[in-house]
């Protein structure tokens, strides 16, 4: 739907979403720095990190999930293009492909949450923090893939974008949060 | 002049022209000034329940010996939950409640930008303070409201799970208010109406949910540890397990000293308000106002670890205290715009104006104490002793509830139509200065004697001095009492008024008393300098006010 179609109503209740939505994201994303802070106090207490006789996870496989999340992000956001123009079959194509491929980076990092051995701190750190973000990535995903039922009954359009939009920026919150965690888990 | 409108949400709201009742305060609605007063009297509701604990807290210590508690156990539990609960449950919701009620209404808008955000934010504090309090019932925690490990952690029972959830879901209410308030302030101003020309109510309002907004995330990031270590076996907080206690109190403090400003901050913006109308005179510094609120709440997130001086590392401890010295400026700025404003000033002493005077007397003492504080070597000698317990009394019941109390006695016409009787409120000034003053001034005396905080049993020879303290709180609450009863009564039988009964520039009093549902009928004409009195203009723009929304009476006989 065009902007100059929008009454003053609407454009400011737009205005007022997305300005909530970048301040949700600035203030949430806060949590997930709080706990690369906590991770980094944490390490710091240690010689060497991981500690003596635990093995870091490769980064093979995470960093593998992790460009596919990126380029769910980059999905997402044509397919809500798509949508805004009222491509609804492009829409369709690439809104279940972002879901996809987040559900393989969920599914693998579930396994590396699991497959990481219990060796005190640093596996509750891992753990932790791979946790903390995959319960976002799931409730998120929840909702894309209920936007995409939405959006085959036709009740997330053109007229309606906000959803979709909204379920973006989300998707984008939990591509960046994950980018803030990945190297303090695996590379650094 | 036109007036941007929120788009109208379903739920409930009042009938046109109907005030809002007491039932209505128990439903669920969408209107910012029902959720406003909601948040005001769940406040008002735990500042009994606090209070109640204060005063079984000073009983306990009329006399060197346990006397109605069964342990020292039982003396922890509850200046743990009396703590969490004034800080938690009380202050902080209650500002919210002054925003949510007059923030739209100052701006000339309709509600906030989300309205159901904004009823979905308050309903989370009932269940919040439910969970709090009932952690009772299974093992109340005793960690102090700091919660510090291992205290939190290994020798707390489940009561303080409860007590870490509760927190959980009081952030969560904390980040939805204050993106509301963002949202709000910088969206839905009425044309005309730029930063420079905002109440400075709002511009507190908004430095406040600044904080909130980049503060609260912290407390829930080491809530989440802390809940954690608490029932899944992890040992984040551990040092034996590899963890580390300290990292609690970086993480706490980062929350809770901005905190202290989200306790504070939307007060110094009321009690401007209030200087500015019940002197007659323009705010002296207005832009240094608005500034120095900004400055606080920038300065505030670099100050936390003066907090944690004594198990700090030595090096960190200079700029630490460096920093805690400065943000003393913008809050001196603050005292002397306000000391400016009522220079020369036509002083009506009215219940809202003493208040707002005897804090600026008591804050300039409090703040002084936190000086002493911010400064390493006396922090390390009266680190953990009532001087500490002192000094944020008097900030917080000198400061912040003071600042409460003027705003009540202040905007109460606006919220039901009716004045508070003005005799009850001098009488409740009186009692509440003289207690204030005698509580909490002896506990810095008694803390730099060495009395330790969080005690139940102390040294004998601090009988007396804790003796004059609990008669003193005592007088507090029973001040408290007045305050309660002149708020029930004046519901009732309090003096009508017309919408603007102290005669006052800002957008809500441009309306009637109570404001109608959707806050104006037409759009409002905000006056050019919210603050400009004494100008023939802004007399004549207070008269057609006036002739708009005359008290009852004279609508009567109009």
């Amino acid at each position: 739907m065009s902007q100059e179609s929008l009454t003053p109503a609407e454009l400011l209740q737009q205005r007022n979403r997305r300005t909530g939505m970048t301040i949700f994201q600035i203030s949430w994303i806060l949590v997930f720095v709080c706990l690369v802070i906590v991770n980094w106090q944490l390490r710091g207490n240690h010689p060497s990190w991981p500690p003596p006789g635990v093995s870091s996870p490769s980064a093979l496989l995470p960093g593998l999930v992790t460009l596919g999340l990126l380029a769910s992000a980059w999905l997402a956001r044509a397919a809500t293009r798509d949508l805004a123009a009222g491509r609804r079959a492009a829409f369709r194509r690439q809104w279940r492909a972002a879901l996809g491929l987040g559900a393989l980076f969920v599914l693998v990092m579930a396994y590396e949450w699991l497959s990481i051995p219990t060796s005190g701190i640093y596996s509750d750190v891992f753990r932790m923090m791979t946790a903390f973000h995959l319960l976002h990535a799931l409730a998120i995903g929840l909702f894309m893939s209920m936007i995409a039922r939405g959006a085959d009954a036709g009740r997330v359009s053109a007229q309606n974008l906000w959803p979709a939009e909204g379920a973006t920026s989300l998707w984008y919150f939990v591509v960046v949060a994950w980018l803030l965690f990945f190297p303090v888990l695996y590379l650094i | 002049m036109a007036t941007i409108t929120a788009t109208p949400g379903l739920g409930t709201r009042s009938a046109e022209g109907a005030a809002i009742r007491a039932a209505d305060l128990l439903r669920w609605s969408l209107d910012h000034k029902v959720i406003g007063l909601q948040y005001m009297a769940s406040s008002l509701f735990f500042f009994i329940v606090g209070g109640t604990m204060a005063m079984l807290i000073r009983w306990e210590l009329l006399t060197p010996a346990l006397d109605l508690m069964a342990d020292g156990t039982q003396y922890n539990a509850l200046m743990t939950i009396h703590g969490s609960v004034m800080i938690f449950l009380w202050i902080i919701p209650m500002m919210a409640g002054f925003g949510n009620y007059l923030v739209p209404l100052m701006l000339g808008a309709k509600d906030m930008a989300f309205p159901w955000l904004n009823a979905f934010a308050f309903w989370l504090i009932p269940p919040a303070g439910l969970l709090m309090i009932a952690g009772w019932l299974v093992g109340p925690p005793e960690a102090g409201w700091t919660a510090y490990p291992p205290l939190s952690t290994l020798f707390s029972p489940d009561g303080q799970t409860m007590w870490a959830m509760s927190l959980h879901l009081l952030g969560v209410s904390s980040i939805l208010g204050a993106i509301n308030f963002v949202v709000t302030i910088r969206n839905m101003r009425p044309e005309g109406m730029t930063l420079w020309k905002m109440p400075l109510f709002v511009w507190a309002v908004l430095a406040t949910a600044i904080i909130q907004v980049l503060a609260t995330p912290f407390l829930t990031g080491g809530l989440t540890l802390l809940i954690l270590d608490r029932t899944a076996g992890t040992s984040f907080f551990d040092p034996g397990s590899g963890g580390d206690v300290l990292l609690w109190q970086n993480v706490f403090w980062f929350y809770s000293h901005p905190a202290v400003y989200i306790m504070i901050l939307p007060g110094f913006g009321m009690v401007s308000e209030v200087l500015a109308v019940h002197a007659r005179k323009p705010v002296f510094g207005y832009r240094a106002i608005g500034l120095s609120s900004m400055s606080i709440a920038l300065v505030g997130f670099t100050v936390w670890a003066h907090h944690m001086f004594t198990s700090l590392q030595p090096a960190l401890r200079i700029p630490f205290m460096i920093t805690s010295m400065i943000i003393a400026v913008p809050t001196g700025i603050k005292i002397f715009s306000w000391l400016g404003t009522i220079w020369g000033g036509k002083i009506r002493f009215t219940a809202a104006m003493l208040f707002a005077l005897g804090f600026i007397t008591l804050f300039v003492f409090g703040g002084i104490g936190g000086i002493f504080l911010a400064a390493v070597p006396i922090d390390i000698h009266l680190h953990d002793t009532y001087f500490v317990v002192g000094h944020f009394h008097f900030v917080l019941f000198g400061g912040s509830v003071f600042l409460i109390f003027s705003g009540i006695y202040h905007w109460f016409p606006k919220m039901t139509g009716r004045r508070m009787n003005e005799r009850l409120g001098q009488l409740h000034f009186v009692t509440t200065y003289i207690g204030t003053f005698f509580t909490f001034v002896p506990q810095h005396i008694a803390g730099a004697l060495g009395l330790p905080r969080r005690v139940a049993m102390y040294d004998p020879q601090f009988t007396n001095i804790n003796t004059v303290i609990s008669l003193a709180a005592f007088l507090l609450g029973i001040s408290s009492l007045i305050f309660m009863y002149n708020i029930l009564r004046s519901l009732n039988h309090g003096e009508r008024v017309g919408g603007n009964p102290w005669r006052a520039l800002t957008l809500e009093w441009a309306t009637t008393s109570p404001p109608p549902p959707w806050n104006f009928r037409g759009d409002p004409v905000p006056f050019d300098d919210p603050y400009g009195y004494g100008s023939d203009e802004s007399g004549a723009y207070l008269d057609a006010v006036d002739r708009r929304f005359p008290a009852p009476e004279e609508s009567a006989g109009a």
